[in-house]
């Protein structure tokens, strides 16, 4: 007797929780947190340095500007020392780079947070980034995100055991005309062989491929991967403007 | 019958046009209701409704009054330019912003992120305007005044573009106004309530922020903060710690410090008020009150030397808080960390008896009949010059003047003030006080600090130093122990030896001091105690005749004081006849003096502590007499710069205790040397025949220029020994500030 | 109102005539006489529907058509000798006033069981014992001599 009453009304009281709640999910944001928390590998007492290369590298970036505007280096700083770093920021090597520039750590962390292209948490060496704007996700960006995700078995911006892949959301990179898109950060070789790469025309079964072949060591050609396109022409060939352009009416070229 | 039918069936009809929506009622999903956001009819349509609104201009405009006291200062008369705020027309020098003009002629524009004296940052847009000939309403705290600006601030456009925004920042602020510390003196709550709709249209989740730990003093609540950056400016600009930023974008955005921090500012207490919501608020007075329960009582903050204006806020007999008033002149609108929270002292470790030790060495409550009778049958019982008397940090100088007049009554001149070390200089008041005034220390381009850490000794000073140096990029040299400055500064050196390289000219800071136009050579109090005084206030002086620190328009010789009643003392002339009078004293009367060595009395000695607080000198004492603290009292102290402010009762005194001056004037009736006042003034009366000065309330009285030549020799033979710190712990300074849970823990917190 | 009388009538031939005229004084007929409030609220019912009894005994009711804004929620007090609006618990506040439109029976379900206290209705005028006073108020029978500030004791050290 009693125990059907007491289903009913845990039943009853489900149903009026979900009345009242609007969205059962979190939001999810792209960027990550907002404050550190200290960890083994990223904590404001770990040494960082720029490497002997890097240091020319930041000197001369460091040239493009008015000596008393150091500061305005802070972007491409932080883009070297990502690179060099596997491709993320450590809070130590933000503190290091408020150092060359002579700010307070705390404008460097502002300008880091800000963007999402820093990434402030581990990566994968390769950091694979799935469009996730309105035209990519129209032809099917969240599927692709899915093969990805399905196929390393990670979350979003989680690695894969073997460190070597992880998948992030991005906005618009413009390449909008071949959506969807993938772009593929190759932090594998550090600061030098540093590429960063657009897949584009993916489909769920491609992506895995290009994955696999990124495992392999293969590098899968950049660019379109719809082989009946070339670039962002139309799938087949040109079909319009196939004739010479005409001269404006009203001027004669030739004559100038 | 008829009849009857027809009005049934009129109303059927009138039921079925309802029928929509009691419809919509029933079923809640249903979002069929249209309806508009803005409260005012008129402004469901602004253009139209302008369009209507003929601008007529009322011929005659009665004048306004500026908001708060706004001031125009035209440097220059030719910079002036005329703008029209709603048709009134008002001159403004060149370069004033909008919103500033706007002031001028009366109008309070709304705002969040603009604060007069921070940086402008434009990112709330509350104080949207309407320009003549501008497309779109533009932010007035921003955007300069230009020449025949035509400005409308109750536009319907104005007013739509308010509301808009402050329903955007309802968004993502949480309604926990009934347990919110803001609430009832909160910008967003008055400014909703003056601009804002009745509703908002967000149904979305609102967004949560984790909260921050700023320390003992700042409790935050970051889901309320509306990211006006106030904090921010103030922390970098004013406060000088870089240690909060704007992290994330977006709806992520948030206020903070990246790394888990603590904010180590002597100021950080200001971002208490200057935060317009209640994302920043006073951990210790958290939940005790509400702030229209409290009774606010103008006063003068006695922890320092500075006299920072202070509103003592209490309820019935308790402090609860201490907020800043504002005198630009002193401490703008800010007060020091120390003055703000230091106030739980007050209601621990009270003396409220009068106690006399018995033969066995403990403490026992009497009436104030047997206490002051035996402390006056000592003093019939000592020879006159084994009467010592010092007065403490925290004295006022009608109970100074008591003081000595009884001492002297008694035959000896041995009193002096704590700070003021064993041979004062009292003669010239511009050898104590700072000359060039704390506002006129904003016209110094070089600093030359000696022997003085003025971020723990005087918060406030500092903070002009810092307010100059940011602004002119004005040289800061200093000499003493190092320490952290949070300003451009050189170091020059740690004691006496880099005072005489300057005094010599050998030292390179030299040059920067001779081609200055206005030094400054601030020297701390800390030096009065040393013990080759004369030789380093005549280096200084050989230094000031350098730089030519001393004109007849401008004083850059400047002292400052660690202690409220030092410069009063000096004034009313409260000089020991000898240098060692504590050891030799068979009576010593402590007013509320905690820093006296007492290792240094003799054991024989009577030793009486009239004070407030069981501190340090009550466990030596003979006599307990319990007086009042400065939260209880009216008192006139004098501040560095020489200018004097008064105290006044804000809570009633605590047990038996009575003012300091009134147990004085008791204890000489009872030892039968009447002293001839009665009223406080009558004391007062009797110190205008001394320092006249102390009287002229509010007004600072500086010091006849003085052309230095008083010591021109200085011997090369002095210590090379570094100066010392004259405050060790800057949160604990005095008794009262030593009883307060919330300066140990600032102790124990901040200063690692 | 005639189907008032054919319930009224009903009711005497189920129940007889006794315990048919006891429950019209319990759901308070009897005092429609003389408290106009009362009387008008039973007219009002005519028609309505019966949302929801709380534990008080008051009724809620609603209808939409036919009657002017403003009136389509309303109650019938349980206590019919001292009704004021402080009666109404907190769950069915929002629905009576349209804040809401979840019944207060639906929103019960949702008050915390580890903190959640009874609705207590406000007996200002009622006699002293019946009202909450604050630590320190003078009709509190707490603690009266407690001091603002601790004294520095003696006997330390």
């Amino acid at each position: 007797m009693f125990a059907p009453a007491a289903r009913l009304a845990s039943k009853r009281l489900l149903e009026i929780r979900q009345l009242f709640r609007q969205s059962p999910q979190a939001r999810s944001f792209s960027t990550a947190l907002n404050y550190h928390i200290d960890s083994p590998d990223n904590n404001p007492d770990a040494p960082w340095e720029f490497s002997d290369v890097n240091k020319e590298k930041a000197k001369e970036i460091l040239s493009h500007y008015p000596s008393n505007y150091k500061q305005s280096a802070v972007i491409p700083l932080l883009d070297l020392a990502q690179q060099q770093h596997g491709g993320w920021l450590p809070v130590s090597a933000m503190n290091a780079v408020a150092k060359v520039i002579e700010v307070a750590p705390i404008r460097v962390y502002e300008v880091a947070t800000f963007y999402s292209m820093f990434n402030r948490t581990k990566v994968g060496k390769y950091h694979l980034l799935v469009c996730g704007t309105t035209p990519c996700m129209i032809r099917g960006s969240r599927e692709i995100e899915e093969a990805l995700l399905n196929y390393l078995g990670v979350k979003r911006n989680e690695v894969t055991k073997d460190g070597m892949f992880s998948v992030g959301e991005m906005e618009c990179m413009g390449c909008c005309v071949n959506a969807p898109m993938i772009t593929v950060a190759d932090y594998t070789k550090g600061s030098e062989g540093y590429t960063y790469n657009y897949y584009e025309d993916v489909t769920p079964k491609r992506v895995v491929e290009i994955v696999e072949m990124l495992r392999r060591g293969e590098k899968p050609p950049v660019g379109t991967q719809n082989p009946q396109r070339i670039r962002c022409g139309p799938e087949g060939g040109n079909t319009t403007l196939l004739s010479e352009p005409k001269p404006p009416p009203c001027r004669d070229l030739d004559a100038c | 019958m008829g009849l009857g039918l027809l009005a049934l069936r009129a109303s059927r009809s009138l039921a079925l046009n309802r029928l929509p929506r009691a419809f919509a009622y029933q079923n809640p999903s249903n979002n069929a209701i249209i309806r508009g956001i803005v409260s005012t009819p008129e402004l469901q349509n602004p253009e139209a409704a302008a369009a209507v609104q003929q601008p007529e201009p009322a011929p005659e405009l009665p004048p306004r009054k500026p908001v708060a006291g706004a001031r125009v200062h035209f440097t220059n008369p030719d910079d002036a330019i005329e703008v029209f705020v709603d048709g009134y027309p008002v001159k403004v020098p060149k370069g004033m912003t909008v919103l500033q003009a706007c002031e001028i002629a009366g109008v309070d524009i709304p705002r969040f992120c603009y604060h007069s004296r921070l940086s402008v940052a434009g990112n709330c847009r509350m104080c949207l305007v309407e320009v003549e000939k501008s497309p779109k309403p533009v932010a007035s705290c921003a955007m300069p005044a230009l020449p025949g600006m035509k400005i409308k601030t109750d536009t319907p456009i104005a007013k739509k573009a308010r509301e808009g925004v402050m329903e955007f920042l309802l968004m993502n602020h949480p309604l926990d106004c009934p347990i919110c510390d803001q609430g009832g003196e909160c910008d967003l709550q008055d400014q909703s309530m003056a601009f804002g709709s009745d509703r908002g249209r967000f149904t979305e989740m609102k967004r949560s922020v984790v909260d921050k730990n700023l320390g003992p003093l700042v409790k935050t609540v970051m889901t309320r903060c509306i990211q006006c950056t106030r904090c921010v400016r103030f922390a970098t600009e004013v406060a000088g710690v870089q240690d909060l930023g704007i992290l994330g974008r977006g709806s992520g955005e948030e206020i903070g410090t990246y790394v888990e921090k603590l904010m180590t500012s002597e100021l950080s207490g200001n971002v208490i008020d200057i935060c317009p919501v209640g994302a920043l608020t006073s951990k210790p007075f958290a939940f005790k009150a509400r702030n229209w329960e409290l009774k606010g009582t103008e006063s003068i903050d006695v922890t320092d030397a500075v006299g920072s204006n202070i509103r003592i806020d209490s309820r019935g007999p308790e402090v609860l808080r201490i907020t800043p008033r504002l005198n630009e002149d002193i401490n703008e609108e800010w007060i020091s960390d120390k003055t703000r929270f230091f106030y739980d002292g007050l209601k621990r470790q009270r003396l409220n008896d009068p106690m006399i030790r018995g033969p066995d060495g403990r403490f026992k409550a009497v009436t104030w009949r047997d206490a002051l009778a035996v402390v006056a049958e000592v003093l019939h019982q000592v020879k006159a010059e084994e009467i010592v008397g010092v007065a403490g940090k925290l004295s006022d100088a009608e109970s100074m003047m008591a003081l000595k007049d009884l001492l002297n009554k008694m035959g000896s001149n041995n009193i002096w003030c704590e700070g003021n070390g064993s041979d004062p200089q009292a003669d010239l008041r511009s050898g104590f006080l700072l000359n060039s005034s704390i506002a006129g220390l904003e016209k110094a381009d070089v600093f030359l600090l000696v022997g003085t850490q003025p971020r723990v000794e005087a918060a406030m000073v500092n903070a002009r130093i810092r307010k100059t140096v940011r602004a002119t990029q004005a040289k800061v040299g200093y000499i003493g122990p190092p320490t952290d400055i949070n300003y451009d500064h050189q170091h020059l050196g740690t004691g006496t030896q880099t005072l005489l390289e300057i005094a010599e000219g050998r030292h390179p800071f030299c040059s920067a001091l001779l081609h200055a136009k206005n030094p400054a050579i601030i020297v701390g109090a800390g030096l009065f105690e040393h013990k080759d005084k004369d030789a380093m206030f005549s280096a200084v002086e050989t230094i000031a005749k350098l730089g030519k620190v001393v004109r007849p328009d401008w004083n850059g010789l400047n002292v400052l004081l660690l202690n409220a009643a030092q410069s009063a003392a000096l004034d009313l002339g409260l000089v020991p006849e000898s240098g060692n009078s504590v050891e030799s004293a068979k009576f010593l009367y402590l007013m509320g003096a905690d820093d006296v060595d007492l290792d240094k009395v003799a054991s024989d000695a009577f030793v009486v502590y009239q004070g407030h607080h069981g501190d340090r000198s009550v466990y030596r004492a003979n006599v307990i007499l319990p007086a009042s603290a400065f939260s209880e009292k009216e008192g006139t102290y004098e501040n560095t710069e020489g200018c004097s402010q008064e105290t006044l009762p804000a809570v009633p005194i605590v047990g038996d205790a009575r003012d300091d001056w009134k147990i004085i004037r008791a204890l000489s009736e009872v030892a039968g040397i009447r002293l001839p006042y009665d009223t406080l003034g009558a004391v007062r009366t009797r110190i205008r025949t001394v320092a006249p000065n102390l009287l002229h309330l509010d007004e600072r009285e500086p010091s006849a220029i003085s052309s230095v030549a008083v010591k021109p020799q200085f011997s090369q033979k002095v210590s090379i020994a570094p100066f010392g710190a004259a405050v060790e712990n800057f949160y604990m300074t005095d008794s009262i500030t030593r009883a307060s849970k919330i300066m140990a823990q600032c102790t124990a917190q901040l200063l690692k | 109102m005639a189907s008032l009388l054919k319930n009224a009538l009903k009711a005497i031939r189920e129940k007889g005539i006794v315990n048919a005229l006891r429950t019209l004084r319990e759901e308070g007929y009897t005092k429609c006489l003389l408290d106009g409030n009362i009387l008008q609220t039973k007219i009002h019912n005519i028609g309505g529907t019966l949302v929801g009894v709380d534990k008080f005994g008051n009724k809620y009711y609603q209808r939409y058509e036919g009657i002017p804004h403003g009136r389509h929620r309303w109650v019938e007090y349980g206590d019919k000798g001292r009704y004021n609006a402080s009666q109404i618990p907190a769950e069915w506040h929002g629905w009576l006033h349209h804040i809401t439109d979840h019944t207060g029976d639906e929103l019960l379900m949702l008050k915390p069981k580890r903190y959640g206290i009874d609705h207590k209705q406000n007996y200002s005028g009622e006699g002293e014992e019946l009202i909450y006073h604050s630590k320190g108020h003078a009709l509190n029978p707490g603690q009266r001599d407690w001091t603002r500030y601790q004294s520095w004791q003696p006997t330390k050290k």
